[in-house]
């Protein structure tokens, strides 16, 4: 009985955490809409968000990119020479690695870097009354400091996870000239050929769903922060987890969808 | 105070402990910020009434610092700049020497007050009473 009980309590916890999260994207995304809400001063913080977010990681993301895409395409190629599946790489380089592993990696590295910055940044606030302080001059804390890192969080992903494409992309310029034998012009056909219109829709809606959520929840953990210090590691693990939880969540969704 | 407050909003511009600078920004962003979110004005308009305002003060040098570096008085001032930023601002100051613990008496503020007294309508201090003798003349 007891467990059923706590059962029942935690699948209520989960399903309310899922509304709040829910209602509070409806609040945001309403924002996002609005023309009132992009004042100079949200306009300041969105341009700063983007430079933190997307430029000052640019060099570790190439560094990551070139080494991991070069990896994973070598061995992919190899082991398609292998299975004797030569004629299938054009679909396994576009179906696979530019519309699934693209996103995918760019959200998990975005995350880690600028998720946690961010949820840490918000609950750090909160406990310092610096949300207050905002309140007191009427500044409204959605418009001037939620909406632009949200807003942040989805472009950097679709740029991000587009650099990371053209990344791997290049790479397969080098490792189809060196395991298949194909020349520039060969290979570009090839991918020509292989590009699904549907699938690229797909992987560009589901990095601004990942933009938009891998910021969103963080952030909305951030504000659950209580006055006290010690409620900020809590705010952010819970954060954290939930991010990669929504992460497999949208994951599973676009297969979902993509199958139908 | 609240009362205050309560009957004008619009230009109610509170100095206090209680109402922090944000410290992720630099201060001229934290003093530009005011105007920037209710006039909607561009960064490079608004940028050169804070320079303006920093140097009446004399503190010009510590425009792009952030709060964990000033000290009580640049923490205190750039909050009434901050406050005197909101448009037809009525000042409150509420307990000055909870940010300025170490001031002698309130002339100190007086004097800064008085290099900017363009830029609002009013100033009101709130203070608890045991606190009276650092007021002097005024408190009577």
């Amino acid at each position: 009985m007891v467990i059923l009980e706590n059962i029942g309590c935690a699948v209520i916890k989960l399903i309310n955490s899922f509304a709040d999260i829910i209602y509070f994207a409806w609040k945001i995304l309403i924002r996002i809409f609005n023309r009132n809400t992009y004042t100079s001063a949200m306009r300041t913080v969105l341009i700063d968000q983007i430079y933190f977010t997307s430029v000052q990681i640019l060099p570790i993301f190439l560094m990551v990119s070139i080494a991991f895409g070069s990896l994973l395409i070598g061995v992919l190629f190899l082991q398609l020479k292998q299975l004797g599946l030569t004629q299938y790489f054009g679909h396994v380089l576009m179906g696979l690695i530019v519309t699934e592993f693209s996103p995918f990696i760019t959200v998990l590295l975005i995350t880690l870097r600028s998720g946690s910055a961010i949820n840490t940044e918000i609950a750090v606030m909160k406990v310092n009354k610096e949300m207050s302080a905002l309140e007191a001059f009427r500044i409204d804390v959605i418009n001037y400091l939620l909406v632009p890192r949200v807003i942040n969080g989805v472009i950097s992903i679709v740029l991000l996870s587009t650099l990371f494409s053209v990344v791997l992309l290049g790479s397969g310029i080098l490792f189809s000239s060196l395991i298949f034998g194909m020349s520039i012009d060969a290979y570009s056909n090839v991918l020509l050929n292989s590009a699904n219109f549907s699938d690229i829709i797909i992987a560009l809606l589901k990095s601004i769903v990942f933009g938009f959520f891998i910021i969103l929840i963080p952030v909305r953990f951030g504000l659950q922060a209580s006055h006290e210090l010690t409620s900020i590691p809590i705010v952010v693990s819970r954060g954290m987890v939930n991010v990669f939880a929504a992460i497999l969540t949208i994951e599973v969704l676009s297969l979902i969808i993509k199958l139908f | 105070m609240r009362n205050f407050i309560k009957n004008h909003p619009q230009q109610a511009a509170l100095v206090s402990i209680d109402i922090p600078l944000i410290s992720n920004q630099s201060v001229l962003m934290n003093i530009a910020l005011i105007k920037q979110y209710h006039e909607n004005m561009p960064t490079a308009k608004v940028e050169p009434i804070v320079f303006n305002a920093l140097q009446r003060l004399n503190l010009e040098n510590i425009a792009y610092k952030r709060n964990p570096d000033l000290n009580n008085e640049e923490r205190f001032f750039v909050m009434l700049l901050r406050a005197v930023m909101v448009r037809n601002a009525l000042v409150i100051i509420d307990r000055p020497f909870k940010i300025i613990p170490h001031l002698k008496n309130i002339d100190y503020i007086f004097q800064a007050l008085k290099n900017i007294e363009d830029l609002y309508v009013n100033c009101n201090i709130y203070d608890y009473e045991w606190m009276r003798e650092k007021y002097g003349e005024l408190s009577k």
